[in-house]
């Protein structure tokens, strides 16, 4: 059964991008192109610190999600 | 394929408002980041660069963070060091250094996209510039040059050149990927030095990471200068000494990736650095 990977706490995201990276290895690649996931960098000016929100592309249901969830340092996953 | 056989280095010239792709065959022995762009910088030296430069590591394992930054500041050659996603953008523009050459008639910022460069008049709105979640915004808030909106140049060398260029900011987007022989075993061994973030020399913290390093530590946000000349050229962050100067690590890390280094090329890099550094003070930068 296939299993969703939701970003159900990207407020906490540090922009490390490690779940970027791990989707693209998964995929035999190294890079960010087509990546199944996007972290945004909020450039919203007057912040003494960027924020970041998380695209994520449905396709990525095929992949090994509990691994994505397991390598971001910040817990910013959920998997259903 | 990643290309280990070369440096390729993003000539820009904003007097000209020129830019060209050269590969250098003869220039592996300096491994990248500091080692290079201090080569670079003696064979630019006429044209008072700014040399911005990624090693072999960086994009491809964790920790190995950072930027190398070498300029000419007061007749003194620096090499300083910043965090933030730089270093990933510059890898994933398929490019080793890039070198900014003259000085623009008038303020500019850079706009980078793999190996094609505009001029973009200033101010121009850097968010409307390159491809989000795939750039890296380098430019001035108030005096300082902040990277991605956060991470700082240190002791504002960086910020004297970009004016003295008359360049407001850099913005790099890099969209290349890379596959490897063995992705399997590259999986392996990054997972093994992920899992050493226990041995750097800081510790994890709610700040802003850098890409491709989980910790997000207390000193990411400030830059670095000088320090241990191999790890500034691969160019890992100097936090993660513990990791890269483990030889063993290190050469698995390099083979993998499709490189031959020897470990006399490792042991020669602080000589040639050296013989480099004598010849730029000889003919006075």
């Amino acid at each position: 059964m296939t299993k969703n990977i939701q970003a159900s706490r990207s407020q906490n995201c540090n922009g490390c991008e490690l779940c970027v990276l791990e989707t693209q290895r998964q995929a035999g690649k190294i890079g960010l192109e087509e990546a199944l996931i996007r972290i945004l960098k909020d450039f919203r000016m007057n912040s003494n610190k960027p924020t970041f929100s998380v695209d994520i592309d449905p396709r990525i249901e095929s992949q090994n999600v509990e691994k994505i969830k397991n390598i971001c340092p910040k817990d910013v996953f959920d998997i259903s | 394929m990643l290309n280990t056989k070369v440096q390729k280095v993003l000539e820009i010239d904003l007097q000209q408002k020129t830019s060209n792709t050269k590969s250098y065959d003869n220039l592996n022995k300096y491994i990248g980041g500091t080692g290079l762009g201090l080569k670079l910088m003696e064979i630019y030296k006429d044209a008072n660069p700014i040399i911005f430069g990624v090693g072999p590591l960086n994009g491809f394992f964790p920790f190995a963070s950072k930027t190398s930054i070498v300029v000419n500041s007061r007749n003194r050659v620096e090499d300083i060091y910043i965090g933030g996603s730089l270093s990933l953008r510059i890898r994933f523009a398929g490019i080793n250094a890039i070198v900014i050459c003259g000085k623009s008639p008038t303020a500019k910022i850079i706009n980078i996209f793999n190996e094609d460069v505009k001029l973009e008049k200033s101010p121009t709105e850097t968010k409307e510039l390159g491809l989000p979640g795939k750039r890296s915004v380098l430019e001035f808030n108030e005096l300082n040059l902040v990277a991605d909106r956060y991470f700082e140049s240190p002791e504002e060398i960086l910020e004297k050149s970009f004016i003295e260029k008359n360049v407001a900011g850099l913005v790099i987007t890099g969209t290349k990927n890379f596959t490897l022989k063995n992705m399997a075993e590259y999986q392996k061994l990054y997972e093994y030095i992920l899992n050493k973030s226990g041995i750097l020399n800081t510790v994890a913290s709610n700040k802003p990471a850098c890409s491709n390093c989980p910790l997000g530590c207390e000193q990411s946000k400030t830059g670095e200068i000088g320090g241990n000349i191999l790890l500034h050229s691969l160019v890992a962050c100097g936090y993660a000494e513990n990791i890269y100067s483990d030889i063993g690590t290190l050469f698995s890390c390099l083979n993998i990736l499709g490189y031959d280094y020897t470990h006399e090329d490792l042991q020669n890099l602080p000589n040639l650095v050296e013989k480099t550094l004598q010849n730029l003070n000889r003919t006075g930068n």
